[in-house]
C-alpha cells in the first residue's frame, strides 16, 4: 500500500487503486445553526467545493473516493438547499472518480435516501480493499477486525494539536492525522475536512473511539496551508 | 430642542400638607413624624408633575417620595370613585427582588389607608397594585387584562414585553406616572434598552406620563437626568444631602500586609471579622465575587465551630430567587448575625437595619463604597458605619484614596453607551410587531432617548437592513425579521412567529456559557467545582499548563464537554496568564487621584515622620496604614522609581519572556485601551505574537522581545483610535463581546421554535460566529457594535486619547528603567492583571517556525 497526505486529505494506492480518504465532513453545519435561530452566512460550501478543486488539481482523477463518515451535520429532517448541497458535491467529485463510498457515521442515518439515488455511490458500514479498511471510529465490527486487514483508516476523532512555543506566547490548534499501532495493524486517524473548528486535542480530549488507542504514541502529522503537511513525531513528545 | 435641567432645594414642609389629602396626611404622620429631607426635595414636585431625578444615598426615603403625590392623587380619585381601570403609573426597577418588595410596601400603605377610610364611613374604590416579571404567571396576566392594576410594578425586560402585549398597551394610553427606580444601577446596556423601551412607551401614550427617577448617590447628575427623560425634555434634580458624616475605617489583618495571604494573617483576617460580627447586632460584609463569599462564610463556620449556627447567610446573584428571597427575610427579622454578599446587597432592597458593614477588598469607586456603607445605618438619622479590610499593599493605597474621596464626597463619574447598535436592533424590532411604521417617525423616536440623540441615518439603516436580512441574500427568509418598504418608508414585523421570538429572546444581559473548573486531584478534593473559565481561555490552554483561579495556583489536565478537570496543590509558577472574569474596573478619577497621591508621597519620602504624617491626614487613615504605605513606597523607590501621575514609568526586565511594565495609574478601562496600542506596537516591531496584561495600576507586554523605545514612540493621541481597531481585530476579546451583540442583536435566539437552548447547545464558537459574519461584510453593523462597545464601553478610549495627548505635551513624562526582577508596584500589576494575545504572526508561518524547530530539537538530539 502506498500513502501520500495532500492537505486534509489522504491519497492510498492499495490493489492497483488509487483512493482518496476523506474526513468527517458535517456539510449542513450552517443551516443546522440557522435552524436553531443563529444567524451565520452560508460560506462553507463554497469553500468545500474549493478545497476540493486544490486537492484534485494535485492527485488528478482517481478510482474512488472514500468518505470516512459524517458527511451531514445534523441528525434532524434535511431542507431543500443541504439535499442540493450534497448532491451537487457528489457529483463534481463524481467527474474526477468512478466511485463513491460512504462509511457510515454517528451523524449520517439520514443520507440514505438521497445517496441511493445518486449514481456510483454506495453507503456502507465499513469498506474493506486487500489489507486496508476504511471505517469511522465509533463503533467495532467483525468485518473491522478481521485478521487478514492489517490497515484501519478512520475519521471521527477529529484530531488536531496545539503548539507553543517554549517562552513564547502564542498558541494556535491545528488539525492532525494520527499514525500509530493497534493490535499488530497500523492505524491512521483523518483529521475532519469540517472548516467550523479545528478539532479536539486528544492530550485534553476524549476522541471517543471505540478502541484503546494509545494515542501518545502516535505520530503527529500537522495539517498546513497548500496542502502541506508537517511531520511532528510522537504526541507524547510534542 | 433641548430640555432644560435644573437642580432643585427642598420645599417647606407645610408646603407638601397642603397638597395631602386629609386621609393621606393624616395616615402619613400617624406613620411618620415628619417628611424626610428626600420627600421635603421630591414630593412636591412630583405633584406638579414635573419630571425629576432624585438623587439620595441609600437609607434615604426614595420610595416613599415617588409614590406619596401618586398615592395621594390615586386616593382623592378613589374617594371621589373617579378611578379608571387603566394604569396610573409605572414603576419599574431593575431587580426582580426590589419588585416583590415595592409592592408590599405600596400594599400595605393602601390598605391602611382603606382602613382609615372605613373608620370614617368614607366609600373608597379599591386601588390596585399589579406585579408582573418574568416570573407571573399567565392566570396573573390574564386577570390584569380585566382588572387592570393602578400601579404595574415591573422590571425593564417585562415592560418592554408589556409594550408588545396587544391587549394590555391599551390601558398604558392614559399612562400619567413613570418611575424609573435605581437608575445608577442602569448606566450600562440595560439602561440603554429601558431609555428606548421609555421613549415607545411614551409615544403610544395619549399625553406625556412624567419621570421620576430614583437613584443613590451618583455623577454627573446632569447626564444621568438626561438618560432618565431623553435628550428633550425638562427635568429638575433633587441632589439630597442626607448624610452628614461617615464612620470609616481602613484596616488590614497582620502586621505586615505582605503576609496577608499567609496562614497568620488569615488567622487575623478572621479574628477581626468575627470581632465585628460580635460586635454588631447585623453586620453586612461585601466580598466582590461569589467565590469569596462563600470563602468567608466556610472560614468563619469552621474556625468558630458553632458559634455561628444559623446566624450567618450568604446573598449572591447566582443563588436562587427563593434561597435569596430567605436571606432578606430572615435578615428583615433580624434573625442572621452577619450576611456575606458579592455585590448583589448593594441594590435598594430593604433589609431591614444593618449596623456596620465590611468592604472586604477595593469597591472600585467612591459610588459604589458610598452605596455599599450605606446599607449600614438605614435609619434616617445614622451615620453609616463601616471599614475597609484589605489584603494587598495596592488595595491598602487604593482604599485609602477611595476613603478619602467618600468622607469628602468627591464622587467618581459614571459613563452611559451611547449609539448601541445591537440594543437598537431588538427594540427596532419590538417597535415593528407593534405595527407598521412609518421610518422617519420611528427614528425621530428613538433619537428621543438620550442614548440614542446622535444616531446617524446610516447606523439606523444599517440595522434596519441587518433585521429585513438583505444580507442574507438568496436566504433572505431566514433570517429577515422585518420588512423595509423603501419606497413607502414603512417598516413592519415578518413572519407569525415574530412576537413569540421577540418575547422570548429579549434582554440585554448576556448568557454567557462558562467552563466549570473541576478538581481531579488530589483524591480528597476530587470532584470541587473551584470556578469558572470562558471558552476562549480554554482553548488557550495546553495541558500541563499552570494558571491562578481565584489566587489559587491549578495544573490543567483535561476537559469534558463543559468541564476543565485540573490538579490543585501546585507549587510551579504559572506558564499561562491568569483568566479573570471581566472584573470591576477602578473608575478613571479615583485612578487619577492614587496618581496624585503617589506624587504626593513621593515628594515628601525624605523624612519619614512627615511623610507618615502626610498619609494620615491626607487619607483620614491610621498610624498603622500610613507607615505600611509608607514602607511599600519606600521600597519602591529604593528598587526603581516611584512612577505617579505626572510620570509614567515604564520597567524592562527579563524572565522567561522580555516584560514591559507600564505604570500608568489611570484604571483598567483606560489601560485596556493602551496596553493594546502599545501591545500591537511590539508586536507589529517584530511581527510576533505579545501577550498583555491590564489592571488598574498599569499594563505588562510580555514576548520574546521588547524594543521599548520604538514601542513608546509608535503610540500618540493621533493615532491610538487607528491602532486600537487594528489590535482589537486580533485579540480575543472581540470575539467574545460580539457574541454578546449577537446575543443581544438577535442574531443568536437563546429561544426559538419553543426550544430552549441549553447553554452548551447555545455555545457557537465565538471564534465561527465572527469569522463567518466577517466574511458577510466586515462593516456589518453587528461587528461594529462590538468593536464600539469594546472600546468605548469596556475600554475607555476617550480617556486613554487624554493621556495620550498629556503625553504628546509632554506633561505626563516616560520614563523607561530596566529593573533585575519585577518592582514591588509592578507585582501585583504582573500577577493578576487580566490578560489577552495580541496576534500578530500568520498561523501558517508560526506552523513552519515550529516545525523548523521541531527538526533542530530533532538533529540536535542525533548529534548526541
Amino acid at each position: 500500500m502506498n500513502l501520500e497526505f495532500i492537505g486534509k486529505c489522504l491519497l492510498i494506492e492499495t490493489e492497483g487503486r488509487r483512493i482518496l480518504v476523506v474526513g468527517d465532513l458535517h456539510l449542513g453545519y450552517e443551516e443546522y445553526l440557522n435552524r436553531t435561530g443563529v444567524f451565520v452566512g452560508r460560506e462553507m460550501f463554497k469553500e468545500v467545493l474549493n478545497y476540493f478543486e486544490s486537492v484534485f488539481a494535485e492527485t488528478g482523477n482517481v478510482d474512488e473516493v472514500v468518505f470516512l463518515g459524517d458527511v451531514k451535520h445534523d441528525f434532524g429532517k434535511m431542507m431543500r438547499q443541504e439535499v442540493n448541497d450534497v448532491e451537487e458535491l457528489f457529483s463534481y467529485i463524481l467527474q474526477k472518480c468512478r466511485r463513491i463510498v460512504v462509511v457510515r457515521g454517528n451523524h449520517d442515518a439520514i443520507l440514505e435516501p438521497i445517496l441511493r439515488v445518486i449514481e456510483n455511490t454506495e453507503l456502507r458500514e465499513s469498506y474493506c480493499v486487500g489489507e486496508v479498511c476504511f471505517f469511522h471510529g465509533n463503533k467495532k465490527s467483525e468485518e473491522v477486525e478481521n485478521k487478514k486487514i492489517k490497515f484501519w483508516i478512520m475519521g471521527h476523532g477529529h484530531p488536531a494539536v496545539k503548539l507553543s512555543e517554549p517562552g513564547g506566547v502564542k498558541r494556535e490548534k491545528f488539525k492532525c492525522f494520527l499514525k500509530g499501532r493497534f493490535k499488530g495493524r497500523e492505524v491512521l486517524i483523518v483529521p475532519s475536512f469540517f472548516e467550523g473548528n479545528e478539532g479536539s486535542d486528544p492530550r485534553e480530549n476524549d476522541l471517543g473511539f471505540a478502541f484503546d488507542f494509545n494515542l501518545n504514541k502516535f505520530e503527529v502529522l500537522i495539517v498546513g496551508e497548500n496542502l502541506e503537511v508537517f511531520e511532528f513525531g510522537p504526541l507524547s513528545r510534542l | 430642542m433641548k430640555g432644560n435641567i435644573e437642580f432643585v432645594k427642598e420645599n417647606d414642609g407645610k408646603e407638601i400638607e397642603r397638597i395631602l389629602h386629609p386621609l393621606v396626611r393624616e395616615w402619613f404622620f400617624s406613620k411618620f413624624e415628619d417628611f424626610s429631607l428626600t420627600q421635603l426635595y421630591g414630593v412636591k414636585r412630583i405633584n406638579d408633575r414635573r419630571n425629576i431625578l432624585v438623587s439620595a444615598a441609600t437609607g434615604g426615603t426614595k420610595t416613599l417620595t415617588a409614590f406619596l403625590s401618586i398615592l395621594n392623587y390615586l386616593v382623592t380619585l378613589s374617594l371621589k370613585n373617579e378611578l379608571e381601570n387603566k394604569v396610573y403609573a409605572v414603576y419599574c426597577s431593575p431587580l426582580k427582588a426590589l419588585s416583590n418588595d415595592v409592592a408590599v410596601n405600596l400594599i400595605s400603605p393602601l390598605r391602611e389607608i382603606s382602613g382609615l377610610a372605613e373608620k370614617k364611613n368614607l366609600k373608597m374604590q379599591e386601588i390596585r397594585v399589579g406585579l408582573r416579571t418574568g416570573d407571573t404567571e399567565t392566570k396573573e396576566r390574564v386577570k390584569m387584562l380585566k382588572k387592570v392594576p393602578h400601579i404595574l410594578v415591573t422590571t425593564p425586560e417585562t415592560l418592554a414585553i408589556v409594550l408588545t402585549s396587544r391587549k394590555f398597551v391599551e390601558h398604558l394610553e392614559k399612562l400619567e406616572y413613570l418611575v424609573v427606580d435605581e437608575v445608577h444601577a442602569l448606566t450600562n446596556k440595560r439602561g440603554v434598552y429601558l431609555s428606548l423601551t421609555l421613549e415607545r412607551l411614551s409615544a403610544m401614550c395619549l399625553f406625556e406620563p412624567v419621570r421620576i427617577g430614583l437613584s443613590a448617590t451618583i455623577s454627573p447628575l446632569e447626564e444621568i437626568a438626561k438618560f432618565l427623560v431623553g435628550s428633550e425634555r425638562d427635568c429638575l434634580i433633587a441632589d439630597v444631602k442626607l448624610v452628614k458624616g461617615i464612620d470609616i475605617s481602613l484596616n488590614f489583618p497582620g502586621e505586615n500586609i505582605l503576609e496577608a495571604e499567609s496562614s497568620e494573617s488569615q488567622k487575623e483576617l478572621y479574628k477581626i471579622l468575627d470581632g465585628i460580627v460580635e460586635k454588631y447586632r447585623t453586620t453586612l460584609i461585601f466580598t466582590n465575587t461569589r467565590n469569596a463569599a462563600e470563602r468567608v462564610i466556610h472560614h468563619l463556620e469552621s474556625r468558630f465551630r458553632g458559634k455561628y449556627q444559623g446566624l450567618l447567610g450568604a446573598h449572591h446573584s447566582s443563588m436562587s430567587k427563593d434561597k435569596r428571597f430567605e436571606i432578606e427575610e430572615r435578615l428583615r427579622k433580624g434573625e442572621l448575625k452577619a450576611v456575606i454578599s458579592s455585590t448583589s446587597l448593594e441594590l435598594g432592597i430593604d433589609i431591614g437595619s444593618i449596623d456596620f458593614v465590611v468592604l472586604l477588598k477595593s469597591p472600585k469607586s467612591v459610588a459604589r463604597a458610598l452605596q455599599r456603607i450605606g446599607r449600614a445605618g438605614h435609619k434616617l438619622h445614622d451615620n453609616p458605619k463601616g471599614m475597609f479590610i484589605v489584603l494587598d499593599r495596592d488595595d491598602l493605597v487604593e482604599c485609602g484614596v477611595l476613603m478619602k474621596g467618600m468622607v469628602e464626597k468627591k464622587i467618581d463619574g459614571a459613563d452611559i453607551p451611547k449609539n448601541a447598535l445591537d440594543v437598537l436592533a431588538q427594540q427596532i424590532y419590538g417597535m415593528a410587531i407593534t405595527k407598521v411604521w412609518n421610518v422617519d417617525e420611528m427614528l425621530r423616536i428613538i433619537r428621543k432617548s438620550y442614548c440614542y440623540e446622535s444616531l446617524t441615518k446610516e447606523d439606523f439603516f444599517s440595522v434596519v437592513s441587518y433585521l429585513a436580512g438583505d444580507y442574507a441574500l438568496e436566504h433572505r427568509h431566514v433570517y429577515a425579521k422585518i420588512w423595509y418598504d423603501l419606497e413607502k418608508g414603512e417598516i413592519g414585523k415578518k413572519g407569525k412567529l415574530a412576537r413569540v421570538i421577540y418575547m422570548t429572546n429579549l434582554g440585554t444581559i448576556p448568557s454567557e456559557s462558562f467552563i466549570r473548573v473541576v478538581v481531579s486531584s488530589p483524591e480528597e478534593r476530587k470532584g470541587l467545582e473551584i470556578g469558572k473559565i470562558d471558552e476562549g481561555f480554554l482553548e488557550r490552554m495546553k495541558r500541563g499548563d499552570v494558571f491562578v483561579l481565584g489566587g489559587q495556583k491549578y495544573q490543567y489536565l483535561y476537559s469534558r464537554g463543559m468541564k476543565a478537570y485540573v490538579k490543585a496543590d501546585i507549587s510551579k509558577n504559572p506558564t499561562i496568564p491568569s483568566w479573570f472574569s471581566e472584573m470591576l474596573p477602578l473608575s478613571f478619577d479615583s485612578a487619577v487621584e492614587v496618581g496624585k497621591f503617589r506624587k504626593f508621597v513621593s515628594e515628601r519620602m525624605k523624612d519619614k515622620k512627615d511623610c507618615v504624617d502626610f498619609i494620615k491626614t491626607y487619607l483620614y487613615c491610621d498610624g498603622n496604614v500610613a507607615l505600611e504605605i509608607y514602607e511599600y513606597f519606600d521600597e519602591q523607590r529604593k528598587f526603581s522609581k516611584i512612577p505617579d501621575c505626572e510620570r509614567l514609568l515604564v520597567e524592562k526586565f527579563k524572565e522567561e519572556k522580555e516584560y514591559l511594565v507600564f505604570h500608568s495609574v489611570y484604571g483598567r478601562r483606560v489601560n485596556d485601551a493602551l496596553s493594546r496600542a502599545y501591545g500591537y506596537a511590539a508586536a507589529r516591531i517584530r511581527t510576533r505574537d505579545v501577550e498583555v496584561g491590564i489592571s488598574d495600576n498599569g499594563f505588562f507586554i510580555a514576548g520574546e522581545k521588547l524594543d521599548e523605545k520604538k514601542i513608546i514612540d509608535f503610540v500618540n493621541s493621533k493615532n491610538i483610535l487607528e491602532i486600537l481597531k487594528e489590535s482589537i481585530e486580533r485579540s480575543d476579546i472581540l470575539k467574545r463581546r460580539f457574541r454578546h451583540c449577537a446575543g443581544r442583536s438577535l442574531m443568536i435566539l437563546r429561544n426559538y421554535k419553543g426550544r430552549e437552548k441549553s447553554a452548551g447547545r447555545q455555545q457557537v464558537h465565538s471564534e465561527f460566529l465572527y469569522s463567518s459574519v466577517k466574511k458577510i461584510s466586515n462593516e456589518f453593523c453587528i461587528l461594529r457594535e462590538a468593536r464600539r462597545e469594546v472600546m468605548e464601553d469596556l475600554m475607555d478610549i476617550e480617556n486613554a486619547k487624554k493621556v495620550l495627548k498629556l503625553i504628546d505635551l509632554n506633561k505626563i513624562k516616560v520614563e523607561v528603567v530596566r529593573t533585575p526582577l519585577v518592582s514591588p508596584f509592578g507585582l501585583g500589576l504582573v500577577t493578576q492583571g487580566r490578560t489577552d494575545l495580541i496576534k500578530m504572526e500568520d498561523k501558517a508561518k508560526f506552523l513552519k517556525r515550529m516545525h523548523e524547530l521541531h527538526l533542530k530539537i530533532i538533529e540536535g538530539k542525533k548529534d548526541i
